[in-house]
């Protein structure tokens, strides 16, 4: 967990108890948390009155300082005795760290969910359609008689409502390749999982 | 014995024997057991023993086999009795002593291998396969059951998986900004800074990215950043900082200044190449244009071949003119007849437009031509100064001479008086001179000195601060050092703290320990017995 200097001083000013009461403290956390969760907007800190004692600016800078603690630790997924022990370095006392320990404990997996949602993908597949045509004759032949799927992958995207399709058709021999290859997969997952 | 069947079915069971559960000595070991195992131990053993692990239906197929195996357990060093007939119809003696040897002969590696700390490559293997497993275990769950992609399971519900990717976007950061140096109460800080700190000018961070979704990439990008340059400018003032002997603000304006001027230097250089290049350019592409622009302003041409700027400032500007005067030619002509045909006027418009031209041609010349006789009178102004200045000078020269030659000249007739005058005068004041000098280096000694002291101290000073700065380097390399060893350390703990959670806890440790107290009490006996004897 590296966390830059300017962050640091704001963690030290959020420890100060002359510069962030308890209970101003307190009431920052737990806005900072919703925050980051997106339970709650920036209108909460003009909204509370446990804040209006503190300096706006100390506060601003308090409020960087725990915002990128706490993203930072649930990006290298530091355990609590690590941020504990930093929280130290910045002369926090017990009391703080514990009570950011407990919030930070109840809501690191919906903060961990929140940052996994910051990647790039492919479409994901999420059902399937299936049609099997009987391939009887053409022009040149009298006689093919022949089966042809037809499937059609409904796949999930990030940044459109719905599913699209990705269709294709193929031979009785293709599909059941295809089967095969799925089902090598599921092997090779089943067993990298058994480690 | 029972300790011995133990370990030994322990450890086929661990090579990858597939042994029935209920087996738990030797004796009920069948023939097909015997051969598996020997053969699975003898690959283990050695890669190039390939034997078959199950017993082929045919009688002459099992006495190779047979034979076959004994031969390799022969090879590797079996003293006992051994042959075909030990696995097609084994008995319990024989095979305990086989198995024995076999146990001990397997490679030690995956014991060693046990002792080593887990680098964190199996560890992060062993986190990737439990959390497969985990989500293998899982329920499916259709899409739209989901929120956001994720699905929450778990006893009470906090452990998480993604599936699919909805609310899925790509990492885009924008810059923050944040108050700084509020918490050092000896730092300055100006009281504009402070002013918009606390205003609502300044945003909280959190409502500085465009959306919400960039919120925590963001603030990771500006702190990663921040942390490498932060990084960056360690090195470079442990490197050169130090030795440079200022304080890290003197050291980093003197970098600016440096490179500022590399800079200025670079692009003043590339302006100029540019300049010759683009005047090349000019005269290929707007050969019509310079013409133009060189009839206007012949000396302007002159002066500056150059930029494209200039040339385009030109170029507007004698439009404008020609505008200008198009302009007022229109208006005579309309104030004149109004009847004639638009293109009577033109031809008349462009006639006085090339009358004015010429004249305008004309007077630039002459201009000119004033401009440069200008030049030469000022020349020759400047010229008889100097004159003046240098006649001035020579005429005081002159004049002192005179008066000297004049004093001479008085002090002639009476010429025996003067001189002894004069050597009097000279001796007073040589005497005088002589004193002085004493004088002279009755203070100086004493400042000399001084002087040197001075100096003696200050390269002692000097050698002292480098000394120190030498220290000082040591002392953070030393420290970074530790730092280093510190994290290793606990990243080593973490790792072995892990791997005993994760370790089976080893049901035939007792097992092992009573057949270690079997081994020692027998050696005790045989020591007993060779007494004896």
């Amino acid at each position: 967990m590296d966390i830059n200097h300017d962050a640091q001083e704001g963690l030290q000013l959020c420890g100060e108890s002359v510069r962030i009461p308890e209970k101003s403290f307190k009431k920052l956390v737990e806005i900072t948390f919703d925050i980051i969760l997106g339970k709650k907007d920036e209108t909460s800190f003009d909204a509370s009155n446990t804040l209006d004692s503190v300096n706006p600016g100390t506060l601003k800078e308090a409020y960087y300082g725990l915002v990128t603690l706490v993203i930072e630790a649930v990006k290298t997924d530091s355990s609590l005795t690590d941020i504990s022990s930093y929280l130290e370095e910045c002369k926090w006392d017990s009391d703080r760290i514990e009570y950011l320990n407990k919030v930070f404990s109840g809501t690191r997996p919906d903060i961990q969910a929140l940052l996994s949602s910051t990647r790039t993908v492919f479409p994901h597949i999420v059902d399937v359609d299936w049609r099997l045509d009987y391939y009887v004759k053409n022009k040149y032949l009298d006689k093919v008689n022949k089966p042809t799927y037809l499937i059609s992958l409904k796949t999930e995207e990030s940044n459109k409502n719905g599913y699209s399709d990705v269709e294709f058709s193929c031979s009785m021999e293709q599909l059941q390749d295809l089967v095969g290859k799925l089902k090598d997969a599921c092997k090779s997952l089943e067993k990298a999982s058994q480690m | 014995m029972e300790e011995v069947d133990n370990i030994i079915i322990h450890t086929l069971r661990q090579i990858g024997c597939n042994l029935n559960e209920s087996v738990l000595s030797l004796k009920e070991f069948t023939t097909d057991n015997v051969i598996e195992a020997t053969s699975t131990c003898l690959r283990v053993i050695n890669d190039a023993n390939q034997f078959s692990r199950t017993l082929p239906p045919s009688m002459s197929a099992r006495f190779r086999l047979g034979t076959g195996l004994a031969q390799a357990c022969q090879e590797l060093g079996f003293n006992g009795v051994i042959g075909y007939q030990t696995f097609l119809y084994p008995t319990e003696g024989d095979i305990r002593t086989l198995f024995m040897f076999l146990v001990e002969r397997l490679p030690k590696e995956s014991a060693e291998a046990a002792d080593e700390p887990m680098g964190g490559a199996i560890l992060l293997n062993r986190r990737i396969a439990s959390e497969l497993s985990k989500i293998l275990a899982g329920t499916w769950i259709p899409p739209f059951c989901k929120r956001s992609g994720i699905c929450w399971s778990g006893k009470d519900g906090k452990t998480w998986h993604r599936e699919g990717v909805k609310g899925v976007h790509p990492f885009r950061s924008s810059p923050l900004k944040y108050p700084k140096g509020l918490g050092d109460l000896t730092r300055k800080i100006s009281k504009d800074a402070k002013q918009y700190y606390d205003s609502s000018a300044m945003p909280l961070i959190t409502s500085q990215p465009p959306s919400r979704h960039n919120i925590s990439d963001s603030i990771l990008e500006a702190n990663s950043l921040k942390v490498s340059s932060d990084m960056e400018w360690e090195n470079e003032w442990n490197h050169s900082g130090l030795a440079s002997g200022l304080t890290p603000e003197e050291y980093k304006a003197k970098k600016q200044e440096r490179l500022l001027k590399k800079l200025s230097k670079n692009i003043q250089a590339e302006v100029q190449k540019a300049n010759v290049e683009s005047s090349r350019l000019n005269k290929q592409d707007f050969n019509e244009m310079i013409r133009e622009i060189s009839e206007q302003n012949v000396s302007a041409g002159h002066e500056h071949v150059g930029s494209r700027f200039t040339r385009s400032e030109k170029l507007q500007f004698t439009q404008d003119e020609e505008k200008e005067l198009a302009a007022v030619a229109a208006m005579t002509e309309n104030a004149g007849a109004k009847i004639d045909t638009e293109e009577e006027i033109q031809a008349r418009r462009k006639e006085e437009i090339d009358a004015m031209q010429g004249r305008l041609t004309e007077l630039t010349s002459r201009l000119e031509g004033l401009e440069i006789d200008m030049r030469k009178f000022t020349a020759t102004v400047e010229q008889a100064q100097e004159q003046t200045e240098f006649l001035q000078r020579k005429n005081k020269e002159e004049e002192d001479a005179y008066k000297v030659r004049k004093r001479t000249a008085d002090l002639l007739p009476d010429a025996s008086n003067n001189i002894a005058k004069l050597e009097t005068v000279v001796e007073s004041s040589s005497t005088r001179l002589i004193t002085l000098a004493k004088q002279w280096e009755e203070h100086r000694k004493p400042l000399i000195e001084q002087y040197r002291e001075m100096k003696a101290l200050n390269s002692t000073r000097l050698s002292e601060a480098q000394k120190k700065i030498e220290q000082i380097r040591n002392l953070r390399e030393k420290m970074k050092e530790t730092v280093e060893e510190v994290r290793n350390r606990d990243d080593l703990l973490k790792d072995l703290v892990t791997e005993y959670q994760n370790m089976v806890k080893d049901v035939n440790r007792s097992a092992y320990t009573k057949r270690i107290l079997e081994i020692v009490a027998n050696i005790k006996k045989q020591k007993n017995d060779i007494d004896k004897v």
